[in-house]
């Protein structure tokens, strides 16, 4: 309670050395937590870039839902582990992140997106995930404030339940890494743009940054939107393409909402945040783009689907909408690990809409590489090589719905 | 806190431009009770009349908060209006019989028992939540739930029904002008002048910005006549000035498309050249207790007097802290409220000589000017008592000077309302700026905006190829902190949010603007930082020095700042309803012509994407067993159809379709797969040529539209001459199959049917029942049958006409379910259900449909890739042990195929075969698996069962029968 009225600091500024062992690019939540484990493991000499401020990124855009119900036996276990990591980080972190475990609802309104949940929740029960499929009666009993759309197009006939989903503070995250990184001795440079990334006979030596150039021994790249640009400094193609992802809230209501709706049919997800606004996100835009910018079509449409669910909001205001960008890999999974023919080079990247709930996990065996040099064997299936192996980890089926790509 | 039934009370004299009609009176309800107001007041103007000063209760604290800006732009008003929750009551328009409730007060809104928090302010500093609270796990759990609890504003009623009444509708322009004020109207009929198609958007009832509320045609002597009615008058006139009233521009979109609320719904203005004159708007001053009821922005001040004839005031308090425009706006307003007899106290002026003519007429008319002044604090409880002004400088309350007082009018730096261009960058081409949103102050410069406007105007209308660039937005000026700590001077009324928790915040290191935002949550309310943003941004920035010298380390940061100047500006710029955006509800429930027989025939319906089919007739196994053994007909009206045209259409085909269709007879069908450029299976359907620069194409149910856009993306901007068009509600369509389809269909058609005649994957096209047909030979189930594409306004005619045919051999309606275990015997895939997003045609074994020897296909680089690597899995059938007694095997669709208890595969479709009488399917499995005769293990109620692999179709697998 006492800290309640200490001024203490968050992080330190301090002055840019011109040598550390490990280097991250990426001032967010995956680059941030993963300085933070390596701390914890006692690699203590590390410098954080960011071009922005500290989680300005893509953790600055997310809608922040915790999950793991995903698809693949490859998957499954790693966003598990994200899942309950999440669950002891406030703790660990003494850092109160809000986090909200309020359980989460993928409807079904067709056969085949009946058939598709049903899968999922196979695949969780078996790898130890909590996820059970209900029918519209239980439906209308946990969100008694949406349409079941009985006689209508798309109508409610199934959802798969997946109580441990949670959504966070994402902010506050961010700031809990950042200061447990700044506090076990991690650097944290924010406006401090990494331009190249220097090689030598097969291995990474430094970057440059505009604040003038660093030596390294590890450089990880842990950014998003931008993440393929980063790896081309360092000569490394990545297969990914960028997309945006639209998403808005309204001004804030009294509780009516305590589930994370998501429907794949709909392309739409909706929640209400303990502040009572309404959160509301889709599909990634079909088309590749940079851009930050919001887009009309897109919020047009995401009302039109949250109303088909939540009619009771049709009065209700929209206060922001903004975007943010999906790197988004051909099998829906990330990229983490080793790059090979390139020393020192470690990649946590291609986090198109999965990124925020896996930054724990995602950190920790980055960390765990970083300071060992051996990959953990629940990151290996995700290693750049699988694209050029063909050994693909099929997660789209559980990511938001998507266009075409 | 009086609450007089008389909406006259506070009411002046008429005043020239009020909107009011004081000869027709309205009565609504507010909290229950009824309140008398005129027609033209908003909800806030009679009640304010009415002498209610408390309108809400503010997001944290739930303090006592009253009207503020008057323009739709603060919280402060926030109330639920016939159950719509958080309108802004000063903005809308009074209705007989409206049903006006307070929001966030329990139990009353003047008895609210949560203000003990308010209390209880020094326990909940910024940022406490991050701080408190998360230790131990089950202290968390309460608090959420509490914290759940009073979260929020206003309630919605969860069985509503959805609002349709909206459209949408899109228009063009050559200029559009946002705001109708002087220089947004004097834009307007420069732009037309020159024969532009201008419109005029502006948010207000009627036009004319400020100068409907403020007096400026008397202050300056060269216009004759009333300037705002002169200006209206004009633009009325003009005929190619479409003026837009009630309408909110809230967001400006790439390539000058404006997002606009209208009463009727959303309008998109897709404009070549856009106008901003959207003005300025006031900020509110920091001292403590800024947020009692009483003090507002002088401007607010004004639009009471003067649009609803209301005293805002007994005895007011000037309080002047802004830029030299802001100074003089604030002494005109004085002069204007003195006018209406009102009182005024003292002028606190912060400058250090106030001049210019207002001033002057003011002393001469005995009003006090404290020069070198400002607001230290407020004080009152629930409402505005006194003001107490200290000499500038003075960092307490020491030497104040306590001026007795029951409306302070604040005049805070103007600034120019450019969220709009903000949202764009401020490079945006095609978009200037004009009037006060460039900086001139309305009260000295109306010639002078009218001058800028007509500028802007003509520009837009005949713009230089090379425009200068706008300038940078203004910076913020320097920031206003409040005496002493300011722990109650509040920069965001959204929030609770005071400048002494801001300063705080900065200290624990949120230093940039972006970061502070997101800490403080500063403008992250209602007001998206209208009333709070450029505060915000004037404290950080005055701040932030002084914080790197404040670091606990001894290190010296050679660099601690960066970042920008201001928080991102978002649409919509004010809160837009979701019924709104939506418009017209977007999904019709698709039916095919055929619909109502279904039904009479007592179809168990199933949705399918946005279409209702028939699920079964009664018994799926039935239904099989007539398909096999006589004759079915199934409607297939549901499946995409789209006819590609043109000279360039072969080259078009070739380069979606993995198949090769430039070589394809007309006459002829073929099976045709696109995937996405990495090689995923996007689709599937056939192909049929019907004439050299004509085919004729069926996607997947439901896919019609995603495809359509498909095939345009690829084809648009090319040279290559194709054009497709979607006919999938044109045509209504049935599949007619088994052994006696053909001896069905002659009797109807004078075609020639017979086997070496019409063979498998030809068409024709001719009458059928009298109907122009067009007839596929294909067969997705398996057996001897057409696919006939006719008129969908015959669908029930020809419906009945084959069935009536058929009656002598047996036909049967079969519905979708027995065509799934159909095509399933027959090891059919069905793209969606048994393939996913990373399966290429070589996974499911359709190698023979993707065409390497061809030109450039979408997908030919992903596909060129997988075909020569190994395979990661592979789609295969499979046959589960005989049917025990009592216990029927086969898996569900989507069980894991497991190994060992891991997953390493999964079922796509299972079902009984009527073939077999035994479950059987198609499953993803490791290549080492897809041998025929392999043992797999499949979850039943999640227990292993073995299943053998077969590579074959369980039925007919040479397809004689669908040959014959």
């Amino acid at each position: 309670m006492f800290q309640l009225f200490r001024k203490n600091r968050m992080w330190r500024a301090r002055p840019l050395k011109s040598r550390y062992r490990v280097v991250i690019i990426g001032g967010g939540v995956h680059g941030l937590s993963t300085a933070y484990y390596l701390t914890k493991l006692g690699v203590k000499d590390i410098a954080v870039f960011d071009k922005g401020y500290l989680g300005g990124g893509a953790s600055a855009r997310t809608t922040a839902i915790i999950r793991s119900n995903y698809l693949t036996p490859e998957g499954i276990p790693f966003f598990d582990q994200s899942v309950k990591l999440y669950e002891g980080l406030a703790k660990e972190l003494n850092f109160n992140l809000l986090f909200n475990q309020m359980g989460r609802l993928d409807l079904g309104h067709t056969d085949a997106a009946v058939y598709a949940l049903r899968m999922r929740t196979e695949f969780n029960r078996i790898l130890g995930v909590d996820s059970r499929m209900i029918g519209p009666a239980e439906i209308k009993r946990l969100v008694p404030s949406m349409t079941l759309r009985e006689g209508l197009p798309y109508p409610i006939i199934g959802a798969l339940y997946h109580p441990p989903c949670g959504v966070i503070r994402h902010d506050a995250v961010v700031w809990g890494f950042g200061r447990g990184a700044d506090r076990g001795g991690a650097e944290l440079h924010p406006f401090t743009a990494v331009t190249a990334i220097d090689r030598a006979n097969g291995r990474v030596t430094g970057v440059e940054t505009g604040r003038g150039r660093v030596e390294a021994e590890i450089v990880l790249n842990a950014t998003a939107g931008w993440s393929s640009d980063v790896a081309r400094l360092a000569g490394v193609d990545l297969p990914l393409t960028t997309h945006p992802l639209q998403a808005m809230v309204t001004e804030p209501l009294k509780p009516f909402l305590d589930k994370t709706i998501s429907s794949a049919n709909l392309h739409a997800y909706v929640y209400q945040t303990d502040r009572g606004e309404v959160v509301i996100g889709g599909g990634v835009d079909p088309y590749p783009s940079y851009s930050m910018r919001s887009a009309l079509l897109p919020m047009e449409q995401l009302a039109g689907h949250t109303l088909e669910m939540f009619p009771c909001l049709s009065n209700v205001k929209v206060l922001r909408q903004w975007a943010g960008l999906c790197d988004m890999t051909p099998d829906y999974a990330p990229i983490m690990g080793a790059v090979d023919g390139l020393d020192g080079f470690i990649l946590s990247c291609g986090w198109g809409s999965w990124g925020f709930k896996a930054a724990p996990a995602a950190g920790r065996n980055i960390a765990a590489l970083i300071a060992t040099g051996n990959t953990p064997d629940i990151i290996k299936p995700f290693a750049l090589s699988r694209f050029h192996q063909g050994r693909l980890v099929n997660e789209r089926a559980a990511a938001p719905a998507a266009a075409i790509h | 806190m009086p609450s007089s039934n008389n909406p006259g009370q506070s009411r002046l004299e008429p005043q020239p431009g009020e909107t009011i009609d004081r000869a027709a009176p309205v009565e609504f309800r507010f909290d229950g009770r009824p309140v008398r107001a005129f027609r033209g007041d908003t909800v806030a103007s009679a009640l304010y009349a009415g002498g209610t000063r408390v309108f809400s209760r503010s997001f944290k604290y739930h303090r006592p908060r009253g009207l503020l800006c008057c323009a739709g732009n603060c919280p402060n008003c926030l109330v639920t209006v016939d159950g719509e929750p958080n309108v802004r009551a000063c903005v809308r328009p009074v209705e007989p019989g409206l049903r006006v409730r307070s929001q966030n007060a329990w139990p009353s809104l003047r008895l609210d028992l949560l203000s003990l928090l308010d209390r209880l302010h020094w326990l909940m500093p910024v940022g406490f939540y991050y701080k408190a609270l998360h230790r131990p796990k089950a202290l968390w759990l309460l608090a959420r739930r509490l914290i759940r609890r009073v979260g929020g504003l206003g309630s919605i009623d969860i069985n509503a029904a959805h609002h349709t009444e909206f459209s949408s509708r899109s228009l063009h322009a050559d200029v559009a002008v946002v705001g109708g004020g002087p220089a947004g109207m004097a834009a307007a009929l420069a732009a037309a002048e020159t024969g532009a198609a201008v419109t005029l958007i502006d948010d207000q009832p009627s036009l004319g910005g400020h100068l409907r509320y403020t007096r400026l045609q008397a202050v300056n002597p060269r216009q004759a006549g009333n300037p705002k009615d002169e200006l209206a008058a004009a633009v009325a006139n003009a005929p190619n000035i479409h003026a837009l009233n009630d309408a909110t521009a809230f967001g400006l979109y790439q390539d000058n498309l404006l997002a606009v609320h209208t009463p009727g719904g959303l309008v998109r203005v897709r404009a070549k050249q856009v106008v901003l004159a959207t003005g300025v708007q006031e900020t509110p001053l920091l001292f403590d207790n800024n947020d009692l009821p009483g003090i507002m922005l002088t401007s607010a001040a004004r639009r009471l007097a003067s649009l609803y004839g209301i005293r805002p005031g007994r005895e007011a308090v000037l309080a002047i802290s802004g830029n030299p425009a802001a100074t003089a706006e604030a002494y005109q307003t004085a002069l204007e409220l003195l006018d209406a007899g009102i009182r005024i106290t003292a002028i606190v002026d912060a400058s250090d000589g106030a001049s210019g003519e207002a001033a002057q007429a003011l002393r001469d008319r005995g009003v006090t000017i404290l020069t070198g002044h400002r607001i230290a604090r407020a004080v009152g409880r629930g409402r505005l008592k006194a003001a107490v002004a200290a000499p500038v400088g003075s960092t307490g309350y020491a030497d104040g000077r306590r001026i007795r007082c029951d409306l302070l009018c604040m005049s805070g730096p103007l600034y120019p309302m450019d969220a709009l261009l903000q949202q764009m960058g401020v490079s945006q081409p095609g978009v200037t700026l004009a009037g006060c949103a460039t900086g001139v102050s309305g009260a000295t410069g109306l010639d002078e905006a009218t001058r800028q406007g007509r500028d802007a105007g003509l520009r837009a209308a005949n713009p230089a190829p090379n425009p200068a660039p706008l300038p940078e937005p203004l910076p913020a000026p320097p920031a206003p902190m409040p005496a002493g700590k300011g722990g109650r001077a509040y920069v965001c009324f959204c929030e609770d949010v005071s400048a002494h928790d801001i300063a705080q915040a900065i200290d624990e290191g949120f230093a940039d603007v972006q970061t502070l935002k997101r800490y403080t949550t500063v403008t992250m309310g209602p007001c998206q930082g209208k009333m709070c943003g450029r505060a915000l941004s004037a404290i950080c920035a005055a701040r932030r020095p002084l914080s790197s010298a404040e670091w606990e380390t001894k290190d010296r940061p050679e660099v601690s700042g960066g970042g920008d100047l201001f928080t991102t500006s978002r649409p919509p710029w004010r809160p837009v309803p979701l019924a709104v955006l939506a418009g017209r509800e977007r999904m019709p429930l698709k039916r095919t012509p055929m619909d109502r027989i279904h039904r009479q025939l007592g179809a168990t319906m199933v949705e399918s994407g946005p279409w209702l089919r028939p699920h079964n007739y009664g018994s799926p196994a039935d239904e099989c067993a007539a398909v096999r053994q006589r004759v079915g007909i199934i409607d297939v009206g549901t499946l995409g159809k789209l006819e590609a045209l043109g000279i360039g259409a072969p080259q078009l085909l070739d380069r979606i379709y993995t198949h090769r269709f430039s070589d394809l007879p007309a006459g002829r069908i073929r099976y045709g797969l696109m995937t996405s450029d990495n090689g995923v299976i996007l689709d599937d359907g056939t192909v049929t040529r019907l004439a050299a620069d004509r085919y004729f194409i069926t996607t997947t149910s439901g896919n019609a539209d995603v495809i359509e856009e498909w095939f345009n993306q690829w084809n648009a901007g090319g040279d290559n001459c194709a054009h497709i068009v979607n006919v999938t509600a044109a045509y209504g369509a049935v599949n007619v199959a088994g052994p006696k389809a053909r001896e069905t269909l002659a009797k109807l058609t004078a075609i020639d049917l017979s086997p070496d005649k019409f063979r498998y994957m030809r068409s024709a096209r001719g009458e059928v029942a009298g109907v122009p047909s067009l007839l596929l030979r294909i067969g997705f189930v398996g057996e001897t049958g057409w696919e006939l594409h006719f008129p969908a306004e015959y669908g029930e005619y020809m419906w009945n006409a084959i069935m009536e045919a058929g009656r002598e051999f047996g036909i049967s309606p079969f519905g979708l379910e027995a065509q799934r275990i159909l095509r399933l015997e027959k090891g059919h895939v069905i793209v969606g259900q048994d393939t996913d997003a990373v399966s290429t045609p070589l996974d499911v074994g359709s190698e023979w449909a993707v065409r390497f020897d061809k030109a450039d296909f979408i997908g030919r680089g992903g596909l060129s890739i997988a075909a020569a690597r190994p395979a990661q899995q592979r789609l295969v059938g499979f046959i589960m042990p005989p049917s025990t007694a009592g216990s029927r095997i086969v898996p569900e669709d989507g069980t894991p195929v497991v190994s060992g208890g891991r997953p390493i595969g999964r079922v796509t479709s299972a079902r009984i075969s009527p073939t077999l009488g035994r479950g059987f399917g198609l499953a993803w499995v490791p290549p080492h698996l897809a041998e025929e005769g392999a043992s797999i293990q499949v979850l039943i109620d999640h227990r292993p069962v073995s299943a053998t692999v077969t590579l074959q179709p369980v039925y007919d697998p040479q397809g004689l029968r669908l040959r014959s």
